[in-house]
């Protein structure tokens, strides 16, 4: 078999690996929206998964198709399961949990997929960014220089969309959530870059990391003082609580550093991508302690944001001098184009994560009108039927296009955001769910049926 | 009763209490037992290099400009004849229970401004760049 075919091969049975994977007990979730202290199980949610065509990746402006959002919560469970999760109250009740998770029959499906995955999520990449003509160390500089002086000048979608909310704390708290997702994991992917052997940039990607991990002081530890913010607004700070709130353009950032450090070919590319990253986040924060502070006043513990404000300054300066720059400088023009892909790719991706919580975030605080754009559209025919009672499991999913949700017997709550009120929804109520956006529902009468209208496009 | 330790200056220049670290800072002509502890978030002061002028530790950690007079205001009091130094350490937390050694380790505060060390190479140019970002802001 030719390599070629090979692959091809393992393509064809991505869709069955990973359904086979997302069956796994520890991925069917519960009738809880959030999820409880144990690290490894988080809703896969197997039977939306299986709709999706793994054939077909999404293209470069698919990014918020429902199979985007599956193959990243996939990619996602995937990389963690290369780093050490254990809980904090101790693994005596969970042990089996710790088996199933780590065991060889998950690790199996897991090795013989994520290369295919990976080329699934991150396709799109691929169409979206080209790097040509000269590439020198100052071409480099120079756009590096440009682009983060435009992230630094540019709003936040996503804060902006907190600012303008009716329900500002439940969109700021949606918002933190998307953060969590790294924030209670920070820096795992780069421990990922530090082994080896390349020289002076090897140390002071290490310098980075040792402020990452507090100096070897729990407490110091930015993962730590994370938790110590969701604490302030009184949010559950477990590795993954909110899970089944995290949206694809969050997922696929988060991945997206794992997909760059699982495979060190794509060294360079990871060097540029850090470098971005580490440079727009001190003036984002600053930005994040603004706006937060303006809704929470005193009553939320910023330290978290304060400290990115202040030593990713240094980060910035150390990535783009010390790494991005110096490796320019020591491997010469052939990495720099990998280099600016890099620095491209992690600013599409940003702001697949920006536009992604904006979006969510403008969604679930217009409820009210998106019950009457549903009265307003034109559905098609055959709508699909969704029967729940008070114990199904609860999920959450997007849709390519959008849908209208209509309850036909009994009564639901449509769960959109993981700490607003959630939207109570009467036999015969209806609304409009856009493409892309994420929501689950749980019903609240012993049993529940409901519609899911597709919208015809002139309608 | 303060707590006194002498250690050989031609052998050892870092005395670990404790969590502390101190280093043997050469200047001026003297040696003074220094923290080994930059004040913005701890990184390791004997591994900083000096500034052009001499005048300043610049940390490896985040490129923090520490003058030598603020470091040489850290030192513990210490009496050297010859090669022999007599250290009095400051009061422990639990009446001397903390542990104390004497070691020898690399020491790059001491060296001029413009000598290479092993360490040394290509990085560095990049390193006087980030020392002089920090100046400016
Ligand atoms: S610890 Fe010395 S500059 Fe930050
Ligand atoms: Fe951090
Ligand atoms: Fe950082």
């Amino acid at each position: 078999m030719t390599i070629q075919s090979a692959e091809e091969e393992i393509d064809r049975t991505l869709g069955k690996r990973i359904i086979s994977f997302a069956r796994s007990p520890l991925f069917q979730g519960d009738a809880q929206v959030l999820h409880p202290p144990n690290p490894y199980r988080r809703m896969l949610v197997p039977d939306a998964l299986a709709e999706g065509d793994f054939d077909r990746p999404p293209a470069a402006g698919e990014w918020a198709a429902h199979r985007s959002l599956s193959a990243h919560r996939l990619l996602g469970t995937f990389y963690e399961a290369d780093t050490v999760l254990l809980p904090e109250q101790g693994l005596a009740p969970l042990h089996a949990d710790f088996d199933l998770f780590y065991g060889s029959e998950l690790r199996e499906l897991r090795e013989s997929s994520v290369s295919a995955l990976e080329r699934f999520a991150f396709a799109c990449l691929d169409d979206a960014v080209d790097v040509s003509g000269a590439a020198t160390p100052e071409v480099l500089d120079a756009y590096f220089q440009h682009v983060v002086a435009e992230a630094e000048n540019g709003p936040s979608p996503a804060l902006a969309a907190i600012a303008a909310a009716r329900d500002r704390e439940s969109a700021a708290d949606l918002y933190l959530v998307q953060l969590a997702l790294d924030g209670l994991t920070e820096a795992s992917a780069m421990s990922r870059n530090l082994a080896g052997a390349y020289g002076p940039e090897q140390s002071a990607l290490f310098k980075i990391f040792i402020d990452e991990f507090g100096y070897g002081v729990y407490d110091a530890k930015h993962t730590t003082i994370f938790a110590k913010m969701l604490r302030s607004r009184a949010m559950a700070t477990h590795v993954h609580a909110y899970w089944n709130f995290y949206l694809a353009g969050p997922l696929a950032t988060n991945n997206y550093y794992y997909y760059l450090s699982r495979d060190h070919a794509k060294f360079f590319r990871y060097a540029g991508a850090v470098t971005y990253a580490e440079a727009v986040f001190a003036p984002a924060f600053v930005e994040m302690v603004k706006v937060f502070r303006d809704i929470f006043g005193d009553n939320v513990d910023l330290h978290y944001c304060d400290e990115h404000a202040h030593i990713d300054e240094h980060h910035g300066r150390i990535t783009r001098e010390e790494v991005l720059l110096a490796l320019a400088a020591r491997h010469g023009p052939r990495v720099v184009p990998e280099l600016m892909r890099g620095v491209a790719e992690a600013r599409l991706i940003g702001g697949w994560f920006e536009d992604d919580t904006a979006a969510q975030i403008r969604w679930s605080d217009d409820l009210p009108r998106h019950r009457d754009l549903a009265g307003t559209v034109r559905l098609g025919p055959e709508p699909r039927r969704v029967a729940l009672t008070p114990d199904s499991p609860f999920g959450t999913r997007s849709h390519d296009d959008s849908m209208v949700l209509e309850v036909e017997r009994g009564e639901a709550e449509l769960i959109t955001t993981p700490t607003g009120p959630p939207e109570r929804l009467a036999r015969g109520d209806a609304v409009l769910i856009p493409a892309g956006r994420l929501y689950g529902v749980r019903s609240t009468a012993a049993a529940c049926d409901y519609l899911l209208h597709a919208v015809t496009p002139d309608g | 009763m303060a707590r006194v330790i002498v250690m050989d200056l031609s052998r050892h220049n870092t005395v670990l209490v404790g969590h502390d670290r101190y280093f043997v800072l050469h200047t001026e002509g003297r040696a003074l037992l220094v923290l080994d502890r930059c004040p913005h978030r701890g990184g390791p002061l004997s591994l900083a290099r000096r500034t052009p002028d001499g005048r300043r530790l610049s940390c490896p950690w985040h490129g923090t400009k520490v003058g030598v007079a603020a470091v040489k205001r850290t030192s513990l009091p210490m009496v050297r004849s010859g090669d022999e130094a007599v250290v009095v350490l400051p009061d422990g937390d639990d009446e001397g229970g903390e542990p104390i050694s004497v070691i020898r380790k690399e020491v790059l505060a001491n060296l001029p401004p413009d000598a290479p060390c092993a360490a040394e190479s290509a990085g560095e140019a990049a390193g006087a760049v980030g020392a002089g970002e920090v100046a400016r802001r």
